[in-house]
């Protein structure tokens, strides 16, 4: 086709695109996928028995802060990366924050109890499977976002992998609270962030492949 | 340059906003620059340089939404070109690691600077990669020799040893190309 008869059919019928598509189009993706991993935490994992009490108790909040602030820093690195000129300004080094806020946290609960039970603390009841279902909840909300980038110009592939599967990761960590009745920083500081890290890990791998355009 | 970056921006707005005349106008624009950045780079090859040129226009249009307005205009098209230029790199089997490429020009940047720019990388491209991997990174870039070292993976010594290569190299070339 010669570029002229392209300009022509292009801008035929030229829809109007809203000032915040890119921002709903990933929310769109987060969404749809989140709701896939919800419905996994209610009928294959369960939510726990006791989430309302929980949700009355600071450790529940203390789980959330942590997955919620790490899912909105990769969410906006995510979301930056999504421009073919975008750079992850700094929102990934910010990530640090809440994983050094946790370990300080994880720390002066080591300090308050005796040493014979940090390997109780450490381990919990779950430890086989918390990183494990952590990283197959992400599972969903990457597919999610990896539909959202279909429309969009990422141009630092890798990069841009990585924040979507981490965004994914603390996305269905967050989801996993619901489920998951571990109470120690140490707990989460260790098997969340290794399954987070592992949808990150998945995300980089897969990204250069699977976000071409 | 800024005047025109002004002009296919309020295009670009106008086009976002619905207006299909604005957007062909904007598309019209950027028929040259997109060919004169590709010819540059592919060395003559026409039915490439077309190709590319209808790719990025296509993905100009259906990736419109990422264009951010309260930025310049031209550094987002260029992001553009540039990633179509490398995606087809990579499909003909040239390694390009899109994350270790250059920074991007923040201004329009199908101009005389990205002209002599394409001389420098036509050059680095004739030397071993690693060594023009160091002269990009320490030369163009400016980052310090630890930098170098780590963004490469490569010890320190091995950047100083591969940037005296490298430029050595690169004179040579340049002496052999004015005889």
């Amino acid at each position: 086709m010669n570029s002229e008869d392209l300009i022509a059919s292009l801008s035929q019928d030229l829809r109007p695109v809203s000032r915040h598509a890119l921002g709903e189009r990933l929310g769109q993706g987060v969404i749809a996928g989140g709701l896939i991993t919800l419905v996994a935490v209610v009928f294959w994992l369960g939510i726990r028995p006791d989430l309302m009490p929980a949700m009355l108790g600071a450790t529940f909040w203390l789980k959330w802060t942590y997955t919620i602030s790490l899912a909105i820093c990769a969410s906006a690195a995510a979301m930056r990366l999504a421009r073919p000129d975008g750079t992850a300004g700094g929102w990934l080094r910010l990530m640090a924050l809440p994983v050094l806020g946790l370990a300080l946290i994880a720390g002066i609960e080591l300090a308050m109890t005796p040493s014979t039970q940090w390997l109780d603390m450490w381990l919990g009841n779950s430890w086989t499977i918390c990183s494990r279902n952590v990283f197959l909840l992400a599972l969903p909300i990457f597919a999610g976002l990896l539909w959202s980038y279909r429309r969009l110009a990422p141009t630092r592939l890798a990069l841009a992998g990585t924040s979507a599967g981490m965004a994914a990761g603390a996305w269905g960590a967050t989801l996993y609270c619901l489920h998951c009745p571990e109470t120690s920083a140490l707990f989460v500081l260790t098997w969340y962030s290794l399954g987070m890290a592992g949808a990150a890990l998945l995300g980089r791998l897969l990204g250069p492949y699977l976000l071409r355009w | 340059m800024r005047d025109d970056d002004n002009r296919l921006r309020a295009l670009m707005l106008a086009g976002l906003a619905g207006d299909g005349g604005a957007h062909a106008s904007l598309l019209r624009a950027l028929l040259p620059p997109l060919r004169s950045f590709f010819r540059r780079r592919l060395g003559g090859r026409d039915d490439d340089v077309e190709d590319l040129v209808q790719e990025t226009l296509i993905a100009v249009h259906t990736r419109r939404a990422t264009y951010d307005p309260g930025r310049p205009f031209g550094a987002w098209v260029y992001a553009i070109a540039r990633y179509k230029l490398i995606d087809r790199y990579r499909r003909s089997g040239r390694t390009t690691a899109l994350d270790d490429l250059p920074e991007l020009a923040d201004e329009f940047a199908f101009d005389d600077a990205s002209d002599a720019r394409s001389d420098v990388d036509r050059l680095l491209e004739t030397i071993p990669e690693k060594q023009a991997a160091v002269l990009r990174a320490t030369r163009i870039e400016g980052l310090s020799t630890a930098e170098a070292a780590e963004r490469l993976g490569i010890g320190e010594s091995d950047v100083k040893v591969s940037a005296h290569r490298g430029l050595k190299a690169l004179a040579a070339r340049v002496k052999d190309s004015l005889r």
